[in-house]
């Protein structure tokens, strides 16, 4: 009986930051003690629409920025990261993947503001995008290099030894084998984009405007029920992956030390 | 003739492999250099610049070499006040995290593995840092939803009756909001792990030896699930540490946690502050590398093992 009480409770307080945001994002007026905004309407999500922050572009543009920068990542790590997995100095590189990964991204945008300035790509979505594939890859590289092991070996093997070309090998026999593992890169990296701040703020200098800097920017100015809207909003896509694949929302490395 | 067209035939496959052996060869080496050039330079160019910059070769103030920015950073108290700090946020957090995630993880198992709980505890993955520290901030600061239920229950009288653990000195908000962050992780990570090892099976056998409950959890789950997450566990306190969205929203001036210290030296209007800030970005780097050194001579299969994700 306390065992399900205290699993109802458990259950309740992870639903409550979603509900209490939900009501916030449709309060107005919320002063000191009350418990509940004074008024609850959908007003602010219409007054939204209307202002300068469009949040409908602003949702689509964050989108495109990060289902770009996960489709570069996915794309360039899985191939290059077969090389790494299979070298002899497989430790090394690993070693070097886990620097920028662990590293927040903040002071890796500090290391290579600088290099961004001479080429001319703060401020741009081109230079935000570039930032946040150095970021991101070295991840798609730890993801990809638990794919290639010897079992994926044996059998690229053997397809080359039946007569098959490397074309052939990757289309018909790598990729179908890696739909998973691509699957969960690609959603890890879309999550790592879209929940980035400190690197976008200060590769973009805050002309490329995201809903996480758009959080951010109305905490800062005490909107907090525009605040709350965009924190809604900024939970949707991910919560639509809990529903298509949980499993797709973590990524679990494996030591066998 | 039939022999000679197997010959043959044996021949073009071993020719086919060896082409494909030569030209994975070149791959390989390509592939390598595109990774050195997408991971080491960035990271080793910015290191290089920043030595520069913080020694006087770069910069418009800077006239000479010296190495005043160094001396005043490493005998800055503030430095290593807000190095600390970052380190103890992160060891508290993911300490209580872990045994919290543990404790549920253990005695919650079959509800876990499926039902209900196995997929509610997906949910606050969804949340990034940025939210979840809105989040704690409108529930715990002294005009947040807490501190209005406890005026409603008149256990405060005012707002500032209201005790301050929003941007306090011991970063009560930060920890808080970080657990909240970290403890669904770890509790997916401990019931796979838990999964993974057939810790059950492993129970069952010493039930049968004659264990009691209590040798079975303290000789069996514990060292099975932590010796198996220590290195994920150590990774967790380095990007606890290193979070910035979290304690720019609820930290305080001093002590600040070592990103935002950072970022804000650079950023400062003070030109005198930027080398300081390469500065301190280095001394953080090698931080960095000298715990990862260290979970790498400790545990060297960590990288070179095969990773699961179910």
């Amino acid at each position: 009986m306390t065992k399900k009480v205290t699993q109802y409770i458990f259950i309740l307080s992870i639903g409550f930051p979603l509900l209490f945001l939900l009501i916030v994002s449709l309060g107005k007026k919320w002063i000191f003690p009350s418990i509940l905004p004074a008024s609850l309407s959908t007003s602010n999500w219409q007054i939204i629409q209307e202002t300068e922050t469009n949040f409908g572009t602003l949702f689509l543009n964050s989108i495109l920025l990060s289902v770009s920068v996960s489709l570069m990542v996915t794309c360039i790590s899985f191939i290059v990261s077969k090389s790494i997995a299979y070298s002899k100095n497989k430790t090394i590189y690993l070693i070097l993947a886990y620097i920028p990964y662990l590293l927040s991204p903040v002071i890796m945008a500090v290391l290579f503001h600088y290099f961004f300035i001479i080429f001319n790509l703060t401020g741009t979505l081109l230079g935000v995008i570039i930032a946040q594939f150095l970021v991101a890859f070295p991840f798609g590289i730890i993801i990809f290099t638990s794919f290639w092991n010897e079992k994926i070996k044996a059998i690229e093997e053997l397809s080359y030894t039946l007569g098959s070309s490397s074309r052939q090998t990757f289309i018909k026999i790598l990729l179908p084998l890696a739909k998973n593992t691509l699957l969960l890169c690609f959603f890890q990296i879309v999550l790592i984009s879209w929940f980035e701040y400190g690197l976008t703020n200060i590769i973009g200098v805050g002309k490329i405007k995201t809903l996480t800097l758009s959080v951010f920017k109305f905490i800062n100015e005490a909107n907090i029920f525009y605040a709350a809207f965009a924190s809604i909003l900024l939970i949707i896509p991910p919560m639509i992956l809990v529903y298509i694949n949980k499993k797709m929302l973590v990524f679990i490395e494996n030591n066998n030390s | 003739m039939k022999k000679n067209f197997h010959g043959s035939k044996n021949n073009n496959i071993l020719n086919i492999t060896l082409i494909n052996v030569k030209k994975n060869f070149k791959i390989a080496t390509l592939n390598k250099i595109i990774f050195v050039i997408l991971v080491g330079f960035p990271v080793l160019g910015g290191l290089i610049y920043a030595f520069l910059y913080s020694i006087g070769v770069f910069g418009i103030l800077n006239n000479s070499v010296n190495f005043d920015a160094w001396i005043a950073v490493l005998t800055d108290i503030y430095f290593f006040k807000s190095l600390a700090f970052s380190l103890y946020v992160g060891i508290v957090s993911v300490t209580l995290s872990s045994v919290i995630s543990f404790l549920l993880a253990y005695y919650w198992k079959k509800e876990f593995k499926g039902g209900i709980l196995s997929t509610i505890i997906y949910l606050p993955l969804c949340f990034p840092a940025t939210v979840m520290a809105f989040f704690v901030f409108q529930m715990l600061s002294q005009s947040g939803f807490v501190s209005r239920i406890a005026y409603y229950l008149k256990l405060t009288t005012a707002i500032s009756s209201f005790p301050e653990i929003i941007n306090d000195a011991f970063g009560i908000g930060i920890i808080t909001t970080m657990i909240a962050l970290v403890t669904p992780f770890f509790i997916i990570l401990f019931t796979t792990v838990y999964q993974s090892e057939k810790v059950d099976e492993l129970t069952a056998l010493a039930t049968t030896l004659g264990a009691t409950r209590k040798q079975i959890i303290n000789k069996i789950v514990i060292p099975v699930l932590f010796k198996k997450t220590a290195v994920t566990l150590v990774l967790f306190v380095i990007f606890v540490m290193g979070n910035y969205e979290v304690p720019l929203l609820l930290g305080r001036q001093n002590p600040r946690m070592i990103s935002v210290a950072i970022v804000q030296k650079i950023q400062r209007f003070n030109l005198y502050d930027i080398p300081k800030g390469y500065v301190m970005s280095i001394v953080y780097v090698f931080f960095l590398l000298l715990t990862l050194g260290i979970v790498v001579l400790k545990n060297p299969n960590f990288f070179k093992t095969t990773q699961s994700n179910d």
